[in-house]
């Protein structure tokens, strides 16, 4: 019978799927029992990758059942101190997508909420959360005025409108009044969106970033494992040098980027046709090119997309697409790339 | 940029091993690692980065931060250090060609 050091020395030849170092290396045989009736190897397999738990497993069975004569049981142990890419913060939330853009007023939060509407329009259980704390405006376009409640421990209830779960600094804050904070507080005021609010199960929970690359931004990256980001642009130069630092961002932090989309694209005269491209055009594309992301589409400048948000009735919800097949809005491309990304 | 695939403390040899999903393995002894924690409290805001020497730093928890680095708590209590993958891999790659010269003189 083998000792339990020849039995180790053995497993060294047991790779760690897809790569060349074995599974001693890593310390995921915790323990190895020799007795008359049976061997027991207690194995820590430091992921949570059941397919590659199950690969391990089978590979320490065949390697070792030549060299023994009696029964084998491999026992595996939880991972003690590794570190998981499970999602602590926001267990219920599948995918993380934030909408970003590096300047203000290119309609970011407009093509988030169309995104969530368009992604609920394809049938997932998609939430908002408004993480531009200045200037939120997710509450005006979906036309929500009442109030979070919370529950009996205290956490934030999120107020649902069009099948969406809504969070947003805007509904603390009464009307009119400017919120004036330093960064740390934003750090907090975001990390309480994402820890303690009841976002329940959700398939795609999209953030609205404010503009630029500052502390909102800092807190998303740090605070969740963002599956992917999505930057929305105007087609001129000034605005794209502002993309390019919206991809370095994203870059930085290992977030990838779902794709450009360019707003304000151009604009057709309501009287006589004319397409007018107020802000040029194609940036968004060339872009896009140029960073080898995706280019997921162009929005044109249309009083209605404007109206229907003031109004609090997006324009998917006041015109909603004939067919909810992906593909034909800019919103809906957003949408599947974002779900596709890590599945 | 290489991520992370297995993150596990040796504790026998104190350190850290991570391998790579480009295959690369990397040992970060705790001193080491605990060392060259590039946080403010560490670093303060400017200059080039020093080396704090910590007596027996033990480590008690790894976590990530978002999906692009690691953030270490040690038994001194110290938590604030986060780690990139890039800044991992560049450490790894001075204590390599360190550990190089020192065996050649």
């Amino acid at each position: 019978m083998p000792t339990p050091q020849e039995l180790l020395e053995a497993l060294k030849q047991v790779k760690y799927p897809g790569f060349s170092r074995d599974i001693v290396a890593f310390g995921m045989i915790k323990d190895i029992e020799v007795g008359g009736t049976g061997v027991t190897v207690q194995l820590a397999p430091s992921t949570d990758n059941a397919e590659v738990v199950a690969q391990i497993r089978q590979e320490v069975i065949d390697t070792l059942t030549p060299l023994i004569r009696v029964p084998l049981e491999v026992v595996i142990q939880r991972p003690t101190t590794a570190p998981t890419r499970s999602k602590p913060e926001l267990p219920g939330v599948q995918y993380v997508v934030a909408v970003a853009s590096g300047k203000g007023g290119v309609g970011k939060s407009t093509v988030a909420v169309n995104l969530a509407l368009a992604l609920s329009a394809i049938g997932q259980r998609v939430g908002v959360l408004d993480a531009d704390v200045y200037g939120p405006s997710v509450p005006l376009m979906l036309g929500i005025q009442e109030r979070p409640r919370s529950t009996e421990d205290k956490r934030l209830i999120p107020i649902t409108k069009y099948d969406l779960k809504v969070m947003s600094m805007g509904f603390l804050v009464p009307e009119g009044h400017a919120v004036v904070w330093r960064g740390p507080m934003i750090d907090k005021l975001l990390t309480e969106f994402i820890k303690n609010v009841e976002w329940g199960e959700l398939d795609v929970l999209v953030v609205d970033l404010p503009p630029g690359t500052g502390d909102a931004q800092l807190t998303m990256v740090q605070k969740t494992p963002l599956s992917g980001g999505v930057i929305v642009t105007t087609p001129q130069d000034v605005a794209l040098l502002d993309v390019r630092r919206g991809v370095k961002m994203f870059e930085e932090v290992h977030v990838p980027v779902l794709g450009v989309i360019e707003n304000m694209s151009y604009h057709i005269c309501s009287r006589c046709g004319h397409r007018a491209e107020i802000f040029s055009h194609g940036g968004g594309a060339r872009m896009a090119e140029q960073f080898k992301v995706p280019f997921l589409g162009e929005i044109p400048l249309v009083k209605e997309i404007r109206t229907d948000g003031d109004n609090g009735t997006p324009l998917l919800v006041a015109n909603p697409p004939p067919s909810p097949e992906p593909g034909v809005s800019p919103h809906c491309r957003a949408g599947r790339h974002a779900v596709r990304g890590k599945s | 940029m290489p991520n992370p695939i297995l993150v596990t403390p040796i504790e026998e040899e104190k350190l850290l091993r991570i391998l790579w999903d480009d295959d690369q393995l990397s040992d970060y002894p705790f001193v080491y690692l605990r060392g060259w924690c590039p946080c403010a409290v560490c670093q303060g805001h400017g200059g080039e980065r020093h080396f704090i020497q910590v007596e027996n730093p033990q480590l008690v928890s790894i976590g990530m931060v978002g999906n692009y680095a690691l953030n270490p708590r040690w038994s001194d209590g110290h938590e604030t250090g986060i780690y990139t993958f890039a800044y991992l891999r560049e450490l790894n790659e001075r204590r390599e060609s360190q550990s190089e010269n020192s065996t050649k003189g």
